[in-house]
C-alpha cells in the first residue's frame, strides 16, 4: 500500500512539476523576446561598475606568471603608446577614469608612487576608459599625474586583457615584470603603502 | 495528468490521501523495531521528494526573493547600497551578514533552490527509470480466467489446438503486437509508445531543469548605454551592469566590441497617436574578437545582434545633451556627451546630471532637463514631441564638494547636493550655443548640442537552446501518452469436451483515457475468428463460461446477450 500511496503522491506532484515547467518553458519564451518594450521603461542602469568597498589584490609567483598581451594605443596627449618598448622595466598600469570615485580616491597615491620609484625602474602607465580626452585630462592637472594614459574609450586594452587576467572593475591596477608577465593584480582602490610594497616584491624578483 | 504509471494502478490498492507515504513508512519501520540510519535517511528522501516538499520550497523560494526586491543589491546597483549604508548605519551590517544585499547569491537561497532541485530531480528520475524498464518488458503471461478481463469474448473451431494459436498469434505479429508465449497461451501487448511518451516527457523535464541550472551558472546579463560614436567591449570594466552566472569568471565573456554610429528614431507625426514611436534603428559596427575583422549591423526592436551565442538587445534610447564647461582659471575642463534619462514618454523629457569634478578652484555640478521639443505651457516648460524639433535644456547650477574625491562610488545619474551650494543663475532655457556664466568667475557652461544614445542588453544564456528543445520533447512527450494507449490481448486454446477446439480471448487497456479499444478489440477477435476458422457467435459466447470453473463472466444478468446485426463475436463487456 505505502508503495501505491508514494506514487499518487508523486503522479501529482509531478502534475504540478510538469506545469511548473511549462509555465518555466513560458516565461523563457517571453524573455527572449526582451528586446520589444523599447521606449516603454528605459532600464538604464544607475552607475557605473566600479568596485564598492570590495579590495582585492593577487600576486603571481615568478613560475606562475601569465605573458601580458601586446597593447597599445593612442596616449591622451596623442602619442603612440606600445606595452612592449617597456620590456626590461616593472610596469603599473592602472585602469582609471575621471569619473571614478575611487579612481580620484587613489589618485595622490598613484601619482606619489610614481615620483616615488625611477622610472628607469619602474613606468607607470595609464588606461583611461570610459572618459572623454578633456575630462581625463583635467583629471591629470588636478592631481598632478605625469605619467602617460592610453586614451582607451573603447575599452580595448581591457579587452586585450580578457583572456589572461582582465581588470575587473574600475579601478584596477597591474604589476607587469621586467619580462612582460603579469605579477599581481589590484582590483579596487590602491593605497600608497599597499602598492608600494607590492611594486618592491616584484622588483626584488629574479625575472 | 496522463504522465502517470498504469502499472501501478493495476497492482491494486486505492491511492489514498492525506499524509505523504514516507511518514507512513516510517511508522511501519518504527513500530517493527527496525528503524535505523538506512530507514531515517530513506524516510528524509521520500519527505524530500515528496509534493508537499516541493511546493513548501517552491513557496520559499519566492518568499525568499522578496528581501532581494526590497532591499538594494550589490550585483544590481552598488551606489544604492552604499546609500543604504549611510542611512541605516545599524541595519546595514547586520542586514549584510545575513547576506541581504545579495540575496540570490546568498546561501541559504542557494539552499533552497538546490534542495527544490535535488527534490524535483529525486522525484523525475526514478520515475524515468521505471518507465524505461517498463518500456523494454515482455508481454506478462496470460490470465487463467480471460473471461474476467475488461473484454472477452470466445470462439470454437475444428482445428487443433496448436495451429489455433499459431494463426492468433500470427492476427498480432501482422498488427506489430509484441508477443509472448507459453503453453497453450499467447499474450501480446501494444503502445508502447505511451510510455516512451512518459518517458520522454520526464527525461525532457529533467532536461529543462538542467538547462535553467545551466543558464543559472554559466549565462550572465549586462546593459551597456552607448552614445552615438562611442564604443564599447564586452568586458566588465565597460558594462553598466553585469549579473554573471554562478561559475561566470571575467575571462569568460565573448570578446566583441561594439560602436554606436548612428541612432534613429522616427515618431507619428499626426493624429490620436502623435508622438508614438514608429521606428528605431540602432546602426552598429561591430568585431567579434580583438583584431577581427568590424560589420555593420542595423540593431532594431526584436533585431538583437547574435555574437558568438550572446545576445544584443536594443532595450531603451535617449538625448546625450553635449556641454563644454572652461573653469574659474580659464582651463576647458569638460566637453562631452551626457545621457539623461527620460522621465516621461510622450515628448521625451529627459533628466541629468553634470559633473565636472575637476573644475578650479571649485568642483561644479548642473541638474537639469533636456527638452527635445520645448514649449511654453502656461509659464512651464514642457516638451511636446519626443524628437528633437525645438531642444532646450534647463540647468540649475551648483558649485563646491561633489563628494567624488572620498572614493565613495556614486551613480552618474545623481548629484549629490549635500556639500554644495546652489549659485543664482536662472535655470532659463538654453538654445544649442547658448552659455551660463557661473558668477565669482567660477567658469562657464555652453549647451554644444546633443547626441543621441542607446541602451543596450548584452544576454548569454547557453541554457536557452537545450530549455526550448526540452520544452518542446515535454511537450511532445505528454501529447504521445495521451494519444497511445498501452493495451494486451490473451488467447488461451483449449479442447472442448465435444471435441474442437476453444479459442478465448481476453482484452484489456491500461489507459482509462480516451476510448477505442473497445473496437479494436472486436476487430481483432473478428480476425482472429477469421483466422482460426472459428464458429458462430452464440455458441462461441456460451462456451467459456461453462469452461471456466466456479464463474460466469459473459453470463451475467445485464450482459448483452447477442448483438444486434448478427455480429459474429460475441462481446461481455464489464465495468472499468
Amino acid at each position: 500500500m505505502t508503495r501505491v500511496k508514494s506514487s499518487a503522491s508523486r503522479t501529482a506532484w509531478l502534475a504540478s512539476a510538469g506545469r511548473a515547467a511549462l509555465l518555466a518553458a513560458a516565461v523563457l519564451g517571453v524573455t527572449s523576446c526582451s528586446g520589444g518594450a523599447i521606449g516603454q521603461d528605459t532600464p538604464v542602469s544607475d552607475g557605473q561598475s566600479f568596485v564598492s568597498g570590495s579590495y582585492s589584490s593577487t600576486f603571481y609567483a615568478a613560475g606562475s606568471r601569465p605573458a601580458a598581451p601586446e597593447v597599445g594605443g593612442e596616449t591622451l596627449t596623442g602619442q603612440h603608446f606600445s606595452l612592449a618598448g617597456y620590456r626590461g622595466r616593472v610596469v603599473v598600469l592602472n585602469f582609471w577614469g575621471s569619473w571614478c570615485a575611487p579612481c580620484r580616491s587613489e589618485a595622490p597615491a598613484l601619482a606619489a608612487l610614481s615620483q616615488h620609484f625611477g622610472s628607469d625602474q619602474v613606468s607607470f602607465v595609464g588606461d583611461d576608459v570610459h572618459d572623454s580626452v578633456i575630462a581625463a585630462q583635467a583629471f591629470e592637472r588636478t592631481f598632478g599625474i605625469s605619467y602617460p594614459s592610453v586614451n582607451d574609450q573603447g575599452e580595448q586594452v581591457a579587452l586585450a586583457f580578457h583572456s589572461t587576467v582582465p581588470p575587473d572593475a574600475i579601478p584596477s591596477t597591474l604589476l607587469i615584470d621586467r619580462s612582460g608577465r603579469i605579477a599581481a593584480r589590484v582590483v579596487g582602490e590602491v593605497s600608497y603603502s599597499g602598492l608600494r610594497a607590492l611594486i618592491a616584491q616584484v622588483l626584488a624578483g629574479k625575472s | 495528468m496522463t504522465a502517470s504509471v498504469q502499472s501501478q494502478g493495476s497492482q491494486g490498492g486505492v491511492p489514498d490521501e492525506g499524509q505523504g507515504g514516507g511518514t507512513r513508512d516510517a511508522r511501519s519501520a518504527a513500530a517493527s523495531g527496525k528503524f535505523g540510519v538506512i530507514a531515517w535517511l530513506r524516510w528524509g528522501w521520500r519527505q524530500l521528494t515528496s509534493m508537499r516538499t516541493a511546493l513548501v520550497l517552491l513557496f520559499l523560494l519566492a518568499l525568499a526573493s522578496i528581501p532581494g526586491s526590497v532591499l538594494p543589491q550589490q550585483g544590481i546597483d552598488p551606489a544604492a547600497v552604499s546609500r543604504y549604508y549611510a542611512q541605516h548605519p545599524a541595519l546595514a551590517p547586520v542586514l549584510a551578514k545575513f547576506s541581504g544585499f545579495d540575496v540570490f547569491g546568498a546561501p541559504w537561497f542557494a539552499a533552497i533552490y538546490l534542495l527544490l532541485f535535488t527534490s524535483l530531480a529525486g522525484c523525475v528520475l526514478p520515475r524515468a527509470l521505471r518507465l524505461a524498464k517498463s518500456a523494454r518488458q515482455a508481454p506478462p503471461a496470460t490470465p487463467r480466467h480471460l473471461g474476467r478481463l475488461p473484454y472477452s469474448a470466445a470462439v470454437r473451431t475444428t482445428a487443433g489446438p496448436g495451429q489455433a494459436l499459431e494463426s492468433a498469434a500470427g492476427v498480432f505479429a501482422r498488427r506489430r503486437f509484441r508477443l509472448r508465449t507459453g503453453d497453450g497461451w499467447v499474450s501480446a501487448e501494444k503502445g508502447y509508445l505511451h510510455e516512451v511518451g512518459n518517458l520522454l516527457f520526464h527525461v525532457a523535464l529533467l532536461g529543462l531543469l538542467a538547462s535553467v541550472a545551466l543558464g543559472g551558472l554559466f549565462g550572465y546579463k549586462a546593459n551597456r548605454l552607448l552614445v552615438e560614436g562611442d564604443s564599447f567591449a564586452n568586458t566588465p570594466t565597460a558594462l553598466d551592469v553585469f549579473r554573471p552566472g554562478r561559475l561566470v569568471a571575467a575571462t569568460d565573456l565573448q570578446p566583441f566590441s561594439v560602436t554606436l554610429r548612428r541612432f534613429t528614431a522616427s515618431y507619428v507625426q499626426s493624429g490620436p497617436e502623435r508622438g508614438q514611436p514608429s521606428w528605431f534603428s540602432a546602426a552598429l559596427r561591430y568585431t567579434a574578437q580583438v583584431g577581427g575583422p568590424a560589420r555593420s549591423y542595423d540593431l532594431r526592436v526584436n533585431h538583437p545582434l547574435n555574437v558568438d551565442g550572446v545576445q544584443v538587445f536594443l532595450i531603451g534610447h535617449g538625448y546625450a545633451p553635449v556641454f563644454k564647461v572652461t573653469d574659474g582659471t580659464g582651463h576647458l575642463v569638460f566637453d562631452q556627451a551626457v545621457p539623461f534619462i527620460p522621465v516621461e514618454q510622450s515628448g521625451l523629457t529627459s533628466a541629468g546630471v553634470v559633473k565636472v569634478p575637476d573644475a578650479s578652484p571649485q568642483q561644479l555640478g548642473f541638474a537639469g532637463v533636456f527638452l527635445p521639443t520645448a514649449v511654453d505651457v502656461g509659464g512651464r516648460l514642457a516638451s511636446a514631441f519626443p524628437a528633437a524639433v525645438f531642444p532646450r535644456v534647463s540647468l540649475v547650477s551648483y558649485a563646491g564638494d561633489l563628494g567624488l574625491n572620498s572614493g565613495q562610488p556614486q551613480s552618474v545619474y545623481d548629484l549629490d547636493t549635500r556639500h554644495m551650494h546652489r549659485m543664482p543663475v536662472s535655470p532659463a532655457p538654453l538654445a544649442p550655443g547658448q552659455s551660463i556664466t557661473l558668477p565669482h568667475g567660477l567658469g562657464k557652461l555652453t549647451f554644444v548640442g546633443y547626441r543621441q544614445w542607446a541602451s543596450l542588453a548584452i544576454t548569454y544564456d547557453p541554457g536557452q537552446l537545450p530549455a526550448l528543445i526540452s520544452a518542446l520533447a515535454a511537450l511532445a512527450g505528454l501529447i504521445l501518452s495521451f494519444l497511445v494507449r498501452r493495451r494486451r490481448m490473451f488467447v488461451r486454446v483449449g479442447a472442448a469436451p465435444d471435441g474442437g477446439t476453444v479459442v478465448e480471448l481476453g482484452g484489456l487497456t491500461r489507459s482509462d483515457a480516451a476510448g477505442g479499444f473497445e473496437a479494436e478489440f472486436a476487430e481483432l477477435a473478428g480476425e482472429i475468428r477469421k483466422a482460426v476458422g472459428g464458429s458462430a457467435a452464440a455458441e462461441a459466447r456460451r462456451q467459456p463460461a461453462s469452461l471456466v470453473a466456479g464463474t460466469a463472466a459473459g453470463a451475467r444478468p445485464g450482459d448483452p446477450v447477442e448483438e444486434p446485426g448478427g455480429e459474429d463475436v460475441a462481446m461481455a463487456r464489464k465495468g472499468e
